[in-house]
C-alpha cells in the first residue's frame, strides 16, 4: 500500500475511533444521571396538602407495588414479573436508610417525571414514569406531602432478578428515548370538565394503560392502540373501548361501582391485579373515582352490544351429544355442575355479592384463557379483615385435566365463542405461573 | 348415582353417590368419618379441611366426581385416641383445643405444610394457616401445636409419619 | 328455675337402672345412706346444692364399683367436664379416670338452668364438691364400722378403703347396689387444698383427644339408625311473607322424602344429606315472598339505640351529685354481633310412641324441654333433652332454634331420627345477635386528680331471650298459629344483663349508675359472653384513660388511686410489673394500653396490659404481644384457665377489630365469614402470657367472660398511646383507623 492509502486509512481509523468515541460519550451522558443531595429534614406541610395527596396516591394506586403486608404501608418489596425479569417495589416510607427519606421535593419529581433516583440511578419502567410524568407540579407537591410524612419503616428493597442484560440499568435510558414522553398533559376541549378530569386521572396517576393498552416488543406503550387491551402479570387484560370482549356492555354506573367496590352486580367482580386497583380506589374520593368512569366508559359505550346468553338459574346447559369433543365437554360440564354451579348457576343466597352467572363473564370472552384459568386456581379474597367479595381458589382441587375441560366446556356453552387455540398448552402455561 | 372408588388414608373404598356430592359428606355419611367437619360449606373457614394429593382442600368444595385416584388424607389417617401420631400428640400435649371443632381441619392444613417443609419458620407456619378459621381464639396453641409437631418430626428417622 | 325434687321421669328411670334407693328408718338406728324426705337443711346450700340436695342426684356407684358423677351443666368446649371431674375425683379420692361424668340429660342429671354465666364452677363445681366430700365421709364411716376402726386409720385408694392391717373394700362392696339417698349437709368440709393431688393440677382435657383422631365428638357426628336429614328454609327477610310456594317439584327431587310447610315455616327432609342441602336450595327457589323493609334506614348502633323506648332503672345511686372541678363526658358505642361459631348449629330429634327424644347442644336442657313441651303441645315427661356438645356457643345462639326446628321435624315424620344443620347463612342471618349498645359517662376530677363524681348510663335491647317460652323459639314464631316471644326483662343486679359491670369497682364518693332497659329490637338479641360487661367496661376503662390523660396521671397509677379491693391491686400490679409497663419504652406506631374489670364485680378479678402496632394508612391494628393477671379465686385446671382466659382475649379482639352486622332496611347482609370476617392468625399477638394468682381454699370464681371486656378497652387505649387517636365506637376497624373516627 502507498503512504497516501496508508495515511488514508490511518485517518480513517482515527475518524472511526473518533465517532467510536464520540458515540459512547453520547451513550454515557445519555444513561448517566447526577444524584441530588440527600436534605437533613423534610419541610412542614399543612393538612390539606397532606390529605390531597392521601387522595392522589389513591388514585395513583401506589399502594398496589408498594404495600405487600397491610401492617407496613409502603415499605415495597411486592415482585412484579416483567419479560424483562423481575422488579421488586421499593421502600416509599421516608426511611433515611431504607426509604426515600432524605428526598428532596426535587428528587421526587424528579422520580415521577423522569424515573431517575435521588442517587442517580434509573428506575426501571415496571415503574410507571411514563405515566407520572405528565402530572401536575402541584398534584406532585401535594403526594410527596404525603410520603413524607408517613411513618418510617425499616424495609430494604430485595434485589431484582433481571434477565441479561437488563440488570445494567443505564440501558432504561434507551427505553426512554422511545418510549418517555415529556410533554405536559392537556385536556381536551371538546369534553366537560369531569371528563377531562377523568382522563387526566386514568391517564396520568390511575395508568390504567400500563396494563389496558398493549405494548412494544421493548415494553413500550403502544399509543396506537389505546386501550385495545394487553397483559399484566400473567393475565390477559381486556379492551376497555369498541373491542372490549365483556359480553353485558358496561354502564357508566356499573363501571363507577366496579371501580369503587370491585363488583358491578351481575356483570363483574374484580379478580387478579384488578384487585389491588380497586383496594386504592376505594380510598380515594369517590367523585374522582366517578370521574373516571365517565372518561373509560366514553370508549367502552363504542362496543358493539352482544347478546348474553340465557341469564335464568340453570342455564348453563348440558354438552350436546354430537359435540365433536364430548367427552372433554362431558368432563367439563361435570365439574361445573359439582365446583362451580352451587354459587354461580343455582342461586346462592346474597351474602357478599352472590356469584356471578358465567355466560356473563368477561373472562370466557377473552382471546385467550388465562385470565379465566387464574380465576378459577386463584379465587378472589378480601383483604384482609374486611368484608368483600369472596370467590374460593380451585388450584389445588382440579388437575390439569379438569380445568382443561372445565375452561373448553365454558368457552363453548357460556361464552358460545370458537375455542381458543392450542388451549392445553395455554392452560398449562398459565397453571405455571405463580 | 354413580360408583366412586375412593383412596382414603391409604384405604379403598367404594361409594355410591350424586357425582355433585361434596367431598365432605361422602367422609361424614358414607364413610361415617368425623373429622372433616362441616362449617361453611363455603371454603371461607377450613373446618373441612382433608389433603388431597397431599395438598391441602376446603373438602366442601371439592365434587366427589373429581377426586380420581388422588389419595385424600384425614384426621384419622394421623393415628388413633390410643397411639396418636406424632401431630395429633402434640395437639394433646399443647392442649390446643377450646371447643376443637376447627382442629381436625387445622391439623390436616398443617399436615400439608410439614409433610412438604418439615421445618418451616414461625412466619410460614402463620401464613400458611390462614385460610383456617378458630372462634375460640385457641391460634397461639395452634402455632405452638405445629411448631412443636415439626421439632418432633425433626428428631425422627428419615421417612418417618406426622 | 325450679329445683329440689328429681322429675317424676328421672326417678322412673332412676328406678329402672336397677339401683334400689332405700328410704327406711330401722328404730333409731338409721343406716347411714339412708334418710327420709323431709328437707333437712333449710339454710344456704352450698352451689347447686341449694337445688337439688339429693347427694345421690349427683354420685352413684354401682355394685362393680363404678362411679357416674352427674351435672346439670354442659361441655361448651371450655374444659367444664375435665374440671369437674377433678374435683369430684379428689373429693372421692379416686382416679379421675375412674370416673364417669354424665352432663346435662333432663332425664338424668340434676336441673342447673343454664350453663351460662360463668357460674359452671361457682354452682356445679362447689355443689360436687361438698357431695362428694360427703359421700366419701359416709363410705368411710361405713368401711370404719365394717373393720371395725377409727375412719382416720384407712387409707382410700382407687375407689377402696383399706384397713391398716390389709383388709380392703370397695365403695361398690360398701353401698352393694345401693344409693346414697341422703341430703347435703351444708356443715360438710371438703378436704383442705393443701392436700389436693387432682385439684389444682392441670389435668388434660378428657374430651381433646377423641378430637383430635377423629372421634365421635360432636352433636353433628350422631349417627343414628335410620336418621334423616332436613333442611330449613328461612324467609329471605326478618319481614317477609310467605306467598306462594310449589312443593310439588320438591317433592320429587331424589331423595326426599316429605316437604314441611306450617305458615312461614318451611323444610325439607330427605334419606341422604346433601340431598337435603339440594333440595332445600330447590325449595327456596320454588317459594315467593314479599318483603317488607323492616329495619332501621339508619344501621348505625347509636342511631338504632336511641330510637328505641326505654325503661330506666337507677342500680346506683350514692353520695350526691354535683361536685366541683373538672368534667369530662364521653359516649361510647357497640354494634350488633355475632356469636358466629364456627360449627352451625345443629340437633337431632326422634318421636317414637309420643315421646320426643332431642340431642342438643343447648346451653339449657331443662328450660329447652319446657319450651319444647309448649311448642309440641304435648307434657313435659315427654320430651327428653340430652345436652351433647356442639362447637364453642359463647352465649345464646341457634342451638335451641335448630332443637325446634328437628322437633318440628320429628313430628312430621315420626319413627326416624330427624337431624337438622343450620347452614352457614342461616346461623349468621337468624342466631341471636348481641345487642347493639349505647353508653355516656360523665365524671368529675377532683384539685388532687381523684374522682369526685361519676355519672353513667347505659342503653341496651335485651341480653336473655332465651327459652323458657315457645315463643323465644325462632320456628315458633314462622308458624301458622305463631308463638309470641316472650316480653324481655333485665336481669337484676348484681349478675345483671346490660347492665353487667354497669357499676364501676372503683371507689367513688359520689355516683349514679342507670340502666336504660329497652324490651325491644329491630332484631333479635341475646346473651353473647361476658352480655353488657364486654360494652360496659370498654366505656369505663376507655373513660378511666381519658380521666388519667386529663389528670396528667399514669394510667396504672390512676386506677389505683381508686381501688381498695386488694385483689384487685394485686392483679392490677401482676400485669402491669408482668407486661413491664413502668419501663415502657415508646417506638413509633406502637402504643401500650391498660384495662381492669372484676366480672359482675362478684366473679373472677382480671387486668390486662397489651401493646398494639397501628398502620394508619391501611387501618390495620395487631396487638403485638399481651398480658392477663388474673384471680379466680381456688384454680382447679390451671390450663383450663388459661386457655380460657387466651381465648377470651383473642375473641374479644376480634369482636373489638373486626366485627359488625350489618343490615340494610330488609334483611341482614352479613351472611358469612366474607362479609363478617373474623380474626385470622395473622393478627394474633406475637406473646401472650396469663399469670394467675392461685387462691386455694377460696370460692371458685367464675372465669370463662373475665377477659372480653378489659381486652377491648386496653386495645382502644393501646391505640390511643399508639396515635393520638381516642375511638369510641366499636369496631375498631380498618375502615375507622383509616378515617379516624
Amino acid at each position: 500500500m502507498n503512504r497516501a492509502a496508508r495515511k488514508r486509512r490511518s485517518r480513517r481509523r482515527s475518524v472511526v475511533l473518533a465517532l467510536l468515541v464520540l458515540v459512547l460519550l453520547a451513550a454515557w451522558a445519555i444513561m448517566w444521571r447526577p444524584a441530588i443531595d440527600p436534605q437533613a429534614q423534610a419541610p412542614a406541610f399543612d393538612a390539606a396538602t397532606v390529605e390531597r395527596g392521601r387522595n392522589l396516591a389513591a388514585v395513583g394506586t401506589c399502594a398496589a407495588c408498594h404495600t405487600v403486608d397491610p401492617t407496613r404501608p409502603f415499605a415495597g418489596g411486592r415482585a412484579l414479573a416483567t419479560p424483562f425479569g423481575t422488579v421488586y417495589s421499593t421502600n416509599i416510607t421516608p426511611d433515611a436508610r431504607t426509604g426515600i427519606g432524605g428526598w428532596s421535593e426535587a428528587a421526587f419529581t424528579r422520580a415521577l417525571r423522569e424515573g431517575v433516583s435521588r442517587d442517580g440511578r434509573l428506575l426501571y419502567p415496571a415503574f410507571p414514569y411514563d405515566h407520572y410524568t405528565r402530572l401536575a407540579q402541584d398534584d406532585i407537591r401535594a403526594m410527596y406531602a404525603y410520603f413524607m410524612t408517613r411513618p418510617a419503616l425499616d424495609a430494604p428493597a430485595p434485589p431484582n432478578d433481571m434477565r441479561f442484560p437488563f440488570g445494567f440499568r443505564p440501558l432504561v435510558a434507551f427505553w426512554n428515548i422511545l418510549y418517555l414522553k415529556r410533554e405536559p398533559w392537556r385536556p381536551d376541549p371538546k369534553q366537560n370538565a369531569e371528563w377531562n378530569r377523568g382522563a387526566y386521572l386514568a391517564d396520568v396517576l390511575s395508568h390504567c394503560g400500563a396494563c389496558h393498552t398493549p405494548r412494544t416488543k421493548l415494553g413500550g406503550t403502544d399509543f396506537d392502540r389505546t386501550l385495545d387491551g394487553g397483559e399484566a402479570e400473567g393475565w390477559y387484560v381486556p379492551a376497555l373501548n369498541a373491542k372490549s370482549p365483556s359480553p353485558v356492555p358496561w354502564t357508566r354506573e356499573h363501571l363507577a361501582a366496579y371501580l369503587r367496590t370491585g363488583i358491578a352486580p351481575d356483570h363483574a367482580a374484580a379478580g387478579g391485579p384488578m384487585q389491588a386497583v380497586v383496594e386504592n380506589l376505594r380510598l380515594a374520593d369517590p367523585k374522582d373515582v366517578e370521574a373516571m368512569a365517565t372518561y373509560i366508559h366514553s370508549f367502552l359505550a363504542q362496543a358493539p352490544g352482544r347478546q348474553a346468553r340465557a341469564s335464568q338459574p340453570g342455564g348453563m346447559p348440558a354438552p350436546q351429544p354430537d359435540d365433536p369433543d364430548l367427552a372433554r365437554m362431558r368432563t367439563g360440564y361435570e365439574v361445573y355442575a359439582g365446583a362451580c354451579a352451587r354459587c354461580h348457576d343455582t342461586g346462592r343466597e346474597e351474602t357478599s355479592g352472590a356469584a356471578l352467572q358465567l355466560q356473563k363473564a368477561v373472562a370466557l370472552y377473552d382471546p385467550d384463557p388465562r385470565s379465566l384459568v387464574h380465576i378459577v386456581r386463584q379465587g378472589i379474597s378480601p383483604p384482609d379483615g374486611e368484608p368483600a367479595r369472596w370467590m374460593p381458589a380451585f388450584g389445588d382441587i382440579l388437575t390439569h385435566d379438569q380445568t382443561t375441560a372445565l375452561v373448553a366446556y365454558l368457552r363453548r356453552y357460556g361464552a358460545g365463542q370458537p375455542q381458543w387455540e392450542h388451549l392445553d398448552d395455554q392452560v398449562r402455561k398459565a397453571e405455571q405461573q405463580p | 348415582m354413580t360408583t366412586y372408588h375412593l383412596r382414603v388414608n391409604g384405604r379403598d373404598h367404594a361409594v355410591d353417590t350424586d357425582p355433585d356430592t361434596p367431598l365432605l359428606y361422602v367422609l361424614r355419611n358414607d364413610l361415617q368419618m368425623n373429622g372433616a367437619k362441616f362449617g361453611c360449606g363455603l371454603g371461607q373457614c377450613g373446618a373441612c379441611t382433608v389433603t388431597m394429593g397431599g395438598d391441602a382442600v376446603m373438602s366442601c368444595l371439592v365434587p366427589v366426581s373429581v377426586v380420581g385416584s388422588r389419595d385424600v388424607g384425614t384426621v384419622e389417617g394421623l393415628g388413633t385416641a390410643g397411639k396418636p401420631g406424632m401431630l395429633q400428640q402434640a395437639f394433646i400435649d399443647e392442649q390446643a383445643a377450646q371447643c376443637g371443632y376447627c382442629i381436625a381441619g387445622m391439623m390436616m392444613r398443617a399436615q400439608s405444610l410439614l409433610a412438604k417443609n418439615p421445618k418451616p419458620t414461625d412466619a410460614e407456619i402463620t401464613k400458611h394457616m390462614m385460610p383456617n378459621l378458630c372462634r375460640c381464639g385457641t391460634h397461639m396453641r395452634i402455632l405452638r401445636a405445629v411448631r412443636r409437631a415439626s421439632n418432633a418430626m425433626a428428631n425422627q428417622p428419615a421417612g418417618a409419619k406426622a | 328455675m325450679t329445683g329440689g325434687v328429681a322429675s317424676p321421669g328421672r326417678r322412673r328411670l332412676l328406678a329402672a337402672g336397677g339401683s334400689l334407693t332405700l328410704a327406711f328408718a330401722i328404730g333409731a338406728m338409721r343406716p347411714a345412706w339412708t334418710q327420709d324426705e323431709t328437707p333437712l337443711n333449710k339454710g344456704k346450700m352450698p352451689g347447686s346444692l341449694e337445688k337439688e340436695p339429693w347427694l345421690d342426684a349427683w354420685i352413684r356407684i354401682d355394685a362393680d364399683n363404678r362411679v357416674t358423677v352427674f351435672t346439670g351443666k354442659a361441655e361448651l368446649g371450655q374444659g367444664i367436664k375435665t374440671a369437674l371431674l377433678q374435683v369430684a375425683a379428689e373429693e372421692l379420692q379416686l382416679p379421675p379416670g375412674r370416673i364417669q361424668l354424665v352432663t346435662a340429660d333432663t332425664a338424668r342429671t340434676p336441673n342447673e338452668g343454664y350453663t351460662a354465666g360463668s357460674h359452671s364452677m361457682q354452682d356445679s363445681g362447689t355443689a360436687l364438691r361438698y357431695a362428694a366430700a360427703q359421700v366419701h365421709g359416709i363410705l368411710a364411716g361405713m368401711a370404719a364400722k365394717r373393720f371395725d376402726v377409727v375412719p382416720a386409720t384407712l387409707t382410700a385408694r382407687d375407689g377402696a378403703f383399706q384397713a391398716a392391717d390389709g383388709r380392703r373394700v370397695t365403695y361398690g362392696e360398701l353401698l352393694a347396689g345401693r344409693q346414697l339417698h341422703v341430703q347435703a349437709d351444708p356443715a360438710i368440709k371438703p378436704r383442705d387444698p393443701a392436700s389436693h393431688t387432682v385439684a389444682g393440677k392441670t389435668l388434660a382435657r378428657i374430651d381433646i383427644p377423641a378430637k383430635v383422631t377423629g372421634g365421635v365428638a360432636y352433636v353433628q357426628d350422631l349417627r343414628l339408625p335410620g336418621m334423616v336429614h332436613g333442611r330449613v328454609v328461612r324467609p329471605p327477610a326478618p319481614g317477609a311473607r310467605l306467598v306462594e310456594v310449589d312443593v310439588a317439584g320438591v317433592t320429587r327431587l331424589p331423595g326426599v322424602l316429605k316437604v314441611v310447610r306450617d305458615g312461614r315455616f318451611l323444610a325439607v327432609i330427605a334419606d341422604g344429606e346433601y340431598r337435603a342441602v339440594k333440595a332445600a336450595a330447590a325449595l327456596a327457589r320454588a317459594a315467593r315472598w314479599e318483603v317488607q323493609p323492616t329495619l332501621p334506614a339508619n344501621a348505625d348502633p347509636a342511631a338504632v339505640v336511641r330510637a328505641l323506648p326505654t325503661q330506666p332503672t337507677t342500680i346506683l345511686d350514692r353520695g350526691t351529685p354535683g361536685s366541683a372541678g373538672r368534667t369530662l363526658t364521653a359516649s361510647y358505642t357497640k354494634p350488633f354481633q355475632l356469636h358466629a361459631s364456627i360449627g352451625p348449629s345443629c340437633a337431632v330429634a326422634q318421636l317414637v310412641d309420643k315421646q320426643y327424644t332431642v340431642w342438643t347442644h343447648s346451653q339449657g336442657v331443662y328450660p329447652l324441654q319446657g319450651a319444647l313441651a309448649e311448642l309440641l303441645g304435648v307434657d313435659k315427661a315427654a320430651i327428653r333433652c340430652i345436652h351433647t356438645e356442639g362447637s364453642g356457643c359463647y352465649g345464646h345462639n341457634a342451638a335451641d332454634d335448630v332443637a325446634a326446628d328437628a322437633a318440628l321435624l320429628a313430628r312430621a315424620f315420626p319413627g326416624r331420627p330427624v337431624r337438622v344443620q343450620w347452614m352457614r347463612e342461616d346461623e349468621h342471618g337468624w342466631e341471636p345477635f348481641g345487642p347493639a349498645m349505647l353508653t355516656r359517662v360523665s365524671a368529675t376530677l377532683d384539685g388532687l386528680g381523684k374522682i369526685a363524681n361519676w355519672q353513667y348510663d347505659v342503653w341496651s335491647p335485651p341480653h336473655n331471650t332465651r327459652p323458657g317460652k315457645a315463643g323465644n323459639l325462632l320456628a315458633a314464631t314462622h308458624l301458622e298459629q305463631p308463638f309470641v316471644p316472650d316480653t324481655p326483662k333485665p336481669s337484676p343486679q348484681p349478675e345483671g344483663s346490660g347492665d353487667r359491670n354497669a357499676i364501676p369497682l372503683y371507689a367513688i364518693p359520689n355516683a349514679r349508675v342507670v340502666h336504660q332497659f329497652q324490651p325491644g329490637a329491630p332484631l333479635r338479641t341475646s346473651a353473647l359472653r361476658s352480655l353488657g360487661a364486654y360494652c360496659n367496661v370498654f366505656s369505663i376503662e376507655s373513660f378511666m384513660d381519658e380521666l388519667a390523660h386529663a389528670a396528667g396521671a399514669d394510667p396504672v397509677a390512676f386506677r389505683l388511686r381508686h381501688l381498695i379491693d386488694p385483689r384487685a391491686v394485686e392483679v392490677v400490679r401482676a400485669a402491669a410489673k408482668r407486661f413491664g409497663w413502668d419501663n415502657y419504652r415508646k417506638t413509633p406506631r406502637r402504643g401500650r394500653g391498660f384495662a381492669f374489670a372484676r366480672y359482675k364485680n362478684l366473679a373472677a378479678y382480671c387486668a390486662i396490659a397489651l401493646e398494639v402496632e397501628v398502620a394508619r394508612e391501611t387501618g390495620m391494628v395487631r396487638v403485638t404481644r399481651a398480658v392477663a393477671a388474673v384471680d379466680c379465686g381456688e384454680v382447679v385446671n390451671p390450663d383450663g384457665v388459661r386457655n380460657q382466659i387466651e381465648g377470651g382475649i383473642i375473641q374479644s379482639s376480634s369482636w373489638t377489630l373486626l366485627e359488625r352486622v350489618r343490615f340494610d332496611q330488609q334483611q341482614v347482609l352479613t351472611r358469612d365469614w366474607a362479609g363478617y370476617p373474623i380474626l385470622r392468625f395473622n393478627q394474633v399477638p406475637e406473646k401472650l402470657e396469663v399469670e394467675l394468682i392461685d387462691r386455694p381454699g377460696q370460692p371458685f370464681l367464675g372465669t370463662g367472660e373475665a377477659s372480653q371486656g378489659p381486652t377491648g378497652a386496653a386495645i382502644a387505649n393501646a391505640v390511643f398511646d399508639a396515635c393520638g387517636l381516642r375511638l369510641r365506637d366499636l369496631p375498631l376497624d380498618r375502615a375507622r383507623l383509616r378515617a379516624g373516627r
